[in-house]
């Protein structure tokens, strides 16, 4: 599994494109299902983020996770907020750590962090 | 050659930006991108001013449509910084509204055609994870993509952190 971050608009899924050769059909927007890609993560979580963690399963079989950074910013007054970003990042981390490849976009430009 | 250098709020871009300016011969021009409004705009102006004092920076302050701006023969140009630019394109009466996006890279695309040194500082807005109203969320979107833009046609694309420049493309390790 590769795993890629970056922040809105950094060119995550331009690299799975260009880089990597998936299709936008081959993506799918944080459903779990049969594609190879999965992108927006962190909207899954923050779907029920009290059960994040149970996603790792399904995540690890997938060819491509991207997810958008979402903790370089003031901790949320809301709590379902809060619980999303805490549990996007501790989410990320294992997926990380099971990672073939971890790329975080800046500008486009992938920076190989594993 | 074309510079492009990015990071948070505070990062030290604007020190590295100057820094790598100083590295060339003048004329050195700084297009000011801030539209001064405010005690806070005012307070970072004199701040950024004070850090170019006697470095031999001719100021041309722009907030909109920066490849109208004359420049001297053979100049170096530090823009900063794109995140103003990008708002007063999006807000402001005389930006460019819609076309927000075409003009900034149009107006940047002029400036590098003639300066013999283009140095670009952006700013890293979309790593929070919050969810803002329709006009802010457009703006972390042009901001980003206008980033890949920009960074596709520049020779070097640095991140800085801490002060340290993160060389994502050219430039020195």
């Amino acid at each position: 599994m590769i795993l890629i971050t970056g922040g809105v608009a950094s060119g995550k899924r331009t690299y799975a494109r260009r880089t990597l050769g998936y299709t936008d059909e081959q993506m799918a927007d944080a459903v779990l299902d049969a594609r190879p890609v999965l992108y927006n993560l962190q909207n899954l979580v923050a779907r029920a983020p009290e059960n994040a963690q149970g996603l790792f399963d399904a995540l690890r079989e997938k060819d491509v996770v991207i997810v958008c950074e979402v903790g370089s910013g003031i901790v949320p007054l809301d709590r379902n907020e809060r619980e999303t970003r805490e549990q996007t990042g501790r989410l990320v981390n294992r997926l990380a750590a099971e990672a073939e490849r971890v790329v975080r976009m800046v500008c486009g430009l992938p920076q190989v962090l594993k | 050659m074309i510079t492009l250098i990015t990071g948070g709020s505070g990062c030290g871009k604007s020190t590295y930006a100057e820094s790598r300016m100083l590295s060339y011969s003048l004329p050195r021009v700084y297009v000011a991108t801030m539209i001064p409004c405010g005690e806070d705009a005012a307070r970072r102006i004199a701040r950024h001013r004070q850090l170019r004092a006697g470095k031999g920076f001719e100021t041309l302050e722009k907030g909109v449509d920066v490849g109208g701006l004359p420049l001297p023969e053979g100049a170096s140009v530090l823009l900063e910084c794109l995140g103003n630019l990008v708002a007063n394109e999006m807000f402001e009466p005389d930006g460019a509204g819609e076309n927000a996006e075409e003009r900034c890279l149009d107006g940047i695309r002029s400036l590098a055609r003639r300066a013999a040194n283009l140095v670009i500082v952006t700013n890293e807005v979309g790593s929070d994870g919050r969810e803002y109203g329709e006009g802010t969320e457009r703006y972390m979107q042009i901001m980003g993509r206008l980033g890949c833009r920009i960074a596709e046609m520049a020779d070097e694309v640095c991140e800085v952190v801490c002060g340290q420049p993160v060389w994502l493309k050219g430039g020195r390790a």
